[in-house]
């Protein structure tokens, strides 16, 4: 790529500005990382039982979710043969997905799961990227700490739901398709055999009952401790540099990059519990 | 009696934070190397059959991320003892 003589002039510009707007106006503020988030304790004179809710949290993903219905209902409207930019994207993600869930359930049950798995990945993949947004948060200390873009997913809140979501679904469904009596009896095996009867093995049962808890906390840990990791070190980063070139950067691999694989991670997970569990 | 509480808080906070830059350090040590084993076998395959390529990586990530969450519990021990104790 060419770069002129003007366009580096205006590039050295902005990058003049912005380090005199980090020197002089940028406020230092690390204390950011360990000041709890805003929390809504009473609505209409009644106390919020759990602690109060966080209201950053519910604000952006209640954004998210309105952003990404609109934008479904506006493209699925007017559907054309001769497809629109918007009507291709929609296309190729629902028929990836289709083939994907298609590959790991068996054609006929991944169709079923498709919407779920989804619609995990691109909410999460939303949240996950929205704190690349800027807003008058990171400029001007007047602003409250909740009116700002910051990822849903670095609230374990969300992170659990969802995991417990996962959970029930891969459960409910394992019983559905293998009936309640074969699904209680593949934790407790291999069955201990004396001569023709067979005695369910408690020992593997405890285990594997573990095993499932410690399987959905996994799950939702990973996202949180991913995304909180990456706001952490971004905010980090960006307060030594003095929010001066570097948050595009850091924005990109940890918010774009980072969040799409763990989005990815999160929804395949998802489906490979689906598939262990209906799965003979 | 006051001096010595207060001695004994900034004692648990030190120790806290100790705790957690080892606790990190030593907890990046198994995911990183899982990864990176992770990743050259997945690079093997790719090699060797180029037209699965994208199966392999699908797996690779998969692996890499149930491989991570130790490392993941790590770095939540780890905020906990700076943020909470």
């Amino acid at each position: 790529m060419h770069i002129s003589k003007k366009q580096k002039y205006i590039l050295a510009g902005i990058i003049l500005v912005e380090i005199i707007i980090g020197i002089f106006f940028i406020k230092i503020d690390m204390s950011a990382i360990a000041e709890p988030p805003a929390k809504l304790k009473h609505i209409f004179g009644f106390a919020i039982p759990m602690n109060g809710i966080n209201i950053s949290t519910i604000l952006n993903t209640w954004l998210i979710m309105v952003v990404l219905i609109l934008s479904s209902w506006k493209i699925t409207r007017h559907l054309t043969p001769v497809p629109s930019r918007l009507q291709v994207i929609a296309e190729q993600y629902v028929s990836a997905f289709d083939k994907l869930c298609e590959e790991v359930l068996g054609s006929g049950k991944g169709r079923k799961y498709m919407p779920m798995v989804s619609t995990l990945f691109i909410f999460i993949l939303v949240a996950n990227s929205i704190g690349a947004i800027p807003s008058f948060w990171h400029i001007f200390s007047g602003f409250p700490s909740w009116l700002k873009f910051d990822e849903p997913t670095k609230d374990l809140n969300t992170t659990l739901g969802f995991g417990l979501l996962c959970f029930l679904v891969a459960h409910i469904s394992g019983i559905y398709y293998k009936g309640f009596k074969k699904y209680l009896s593949e934790y407790f095996e291999p069955m201990i055999e004396i001569g023709r009867l067979r005695i369910p093995n408690l020992f593997m049962g405890m285990l594997n009952i573990v095993g499932e808890f410690g399987k959905t906390i996994s799950h939702s840990f990973r996202l949180f401790g991913n995304m909180l990791g990456s706001a952490i070190i971004i905010l980090v980063i960006s307060n030594l540099t003095k929010y001066i070139v570097m948050p595009v950067f850091l924005n990109a691999f940890f918010g774009l990059f980072i969040g799409a694989i763990q989005a990815f991670v999160f929804a395949m997970l998802a489906l490979v519990y689906v598939s262990v569990m209906i799965n003979e | 009696m006051i001096e010595d509480a207060l001695l004994v808080k900034e004692l648990v906070k030190a120790a806290a934070v100790l705790g957690a830059g080892i606790c990190m350090g030593f907890g990046a040590i198994g995911p990183g190397i899982g990864e990176g084993f992770a990743a050259g076998k997945a690079c093997e395959g790719v090699a060797r059959e180029p037209e699965n390529a994208n199966l392999i990586t699908r797996t690779m990530l998969i692996g890499q991320a149930v491989s991570e969450s130790t490392g993941i519990y790590s770095l939540v021990i780890a905020l906990l003892m700076l943020f909470v104790i």
